[in-house]
């Protein structure tokens, strides 16, 4: 911060530090960058961006780079394992479906309202 | 002609012993009727058997009035008990003990313990489920600390709880997507909650990332949520102890350098403790926001000790 002041690159007289987490708007914008990036994915049949990662490149370049500025390094990448993640889930339970498998919603309620 | 004076006489001592009251004076007008009556047995019914209703009394110790009537209808007065009178006892022999008001009590008891029992048999299973939470001794999740708070003091579990029930959630502020999406619910659940039962319920939140969560990081993140959330931070021993009596798994890992960039997997249940710090009920992703409220409000309403209400 002082050498970055220093060199004259500070952005405004009263440079307020940044937040100490991802606030709320600072969320929203990384999730929506995520969705448009996902969005993309999807329309190139890719699932996994990280070991297609030269495909990825090559057709979303565009939105994986406002994917990577607008959220945490960690968050593009759990992110982008949680995508694969959640395809398989939901491969797997359309599998079971489709085996004969019923499906159940197990939710806890009051004794009383049973 | 004497065995029917006999059994006249027996049957006007077993009733007047029977009701309880052969008193002396009438023992001996008994005894005086009964002396008339084998007198007076052989006399035909000249006299006949006109009322001697008022002859048990005391007033039937006068033998010569008794005698003047022959025979005596008293064991069958004696018959109507608590009656006054011969009507008051038909009428009330007519209708039975069954009167229309009788009939609606009957059935306005039957209704009220009907449903009391209901309402109680609820209870009893909740608290059946609340109990077997509880181990003997030594409670199996939650239990005493010391962390420091969003404004830098240091509390305790009890100065948390505030003698109202706490919802604890585990949490760190650089979450990606799951941790606000639960705490967004969890603020609404607190609303509803506050909505349906007053402010009993404090919700807690503790950071599974000590390293980076200070309490002003903790303080800005949780205003974005809700205003009576407490956030609770502490050193990484501390923060490992808490996760530890709270059965939540958490990967932080104890090295840090400055500005890494990491995250951290941790359990994602909202646990419910009663006021004395038991634990009452885990709630997770699979409940709505109004679902968890419901939960939250029965077990608060089922709750027998003091509870603070104030904000």
């Amino acid at each position: 911060m002082g050498l970055l002041s220093a060199l004259g690159l500070s952005s405004g007289p009263a440079a307020s530090p940044p937040p100490a987490f991802p606030d709320r708007v600072a969320r929203q914008k990384c999730w929506a960058a995520r969705d448009s990036f996902f969005a993309c994915l999807d329309r190139h049949a890719i699932l996994d961006s990280i070991r297609e990662a030269p495909a990825a490149q090559a057709n979303c370049g565009a939105e994986l780079k406002v994917f990577e500025s607008d959220c945490a390094s960690s968050w593009v990448e759990y992110f982008k394992k949680r995508r694969v993640q959640e395809a398989k889930k939901a491969q797997l339970l359309a599998q079971m479906e489709a085996e004969g498998g019923q499906k159940l919603d197990v939710v806890a309620k009051p004794a009383d309202t049973k | 002609m004497s065995t029917l004076a006999k059994s006249i006489t027996r049957s006007l001592h077993s009733t007047a012993s029977g009701k309880r009251v052969a008193s002396a004076p009438l023992h001996d007008g008994i005894s005086a009727l009964t002396a008339r009556l084998t007198s007076c047995a052989r006399i035909p019914a000249a006299l006949g058997p006109r009322t001697l209703t008022s002859r048990v009394t005391p007033a039937a110790a006068k033998p010569p009035r008794v005698s003047a009537r022959a025979f005596s209808t008293t064991p069958q007065l004696r018959r109507w008990g608590i009656f006054k009178t011969v009507q008051e006892a038909e009428a009330r022999h007519k209708s039975g003990p069954f009167s229309f008001r009788a009939g609606i009590l009957f059935v306005l008891t039957g209704i009220g313990l009907y449903s009391y029992f209901t309402f109680e048999k609820g209870r009893m299973e909740r608290q059946r489920n609340t109990e077997s939470h509880k181990s003997v001794g030594k409670a199996k999740i939650g239990g005493e600390f010391v962390l420091t708070n969003q404004n830098g003091e240091r509390v305790t579990d009890k100065d948390v709880r505030d003698g109202k029930f706490s919802l604890v959630y585990f949490g760190f502020t650089h979450c990606p997507d799951i941790c606000p999406e639960e705490l967004d619910k969890m603020a609404s659940m607190v609303d509803k909650v506050f909505e349906q039962r007053g402010k009993v319920l404090r919700p807690v939140f503790i950071t599974c990332d000590p390293a980076r969560d200070t309490p002003k990081v903790i303080k800005d993140y949780l205003a974005e949520f809700h205003t009576a959330m407490v956030g609770l931070t502490g050193t990484y021993d501390e923060i490992k102890d808490v996760c530890k009596k709270y059965r939540v798994y958490f990967s932080t890992p104890r090295d840090l350098k400055e500005g890494m960039d990491y995250l951290v997997d941790h359990s994602i249940y909202f646990y419910l403790m009663d006021p004395d710090g038991n634990f009452v009920e885990a709630l997770g992703r699979q409940h709505t926001a109004q679902q968890a409220a419901d939960i939250i409000s029965t077990h608060i309403g089922d709750w027998r000790g003091p509870l603070k209400k104030d904000a």
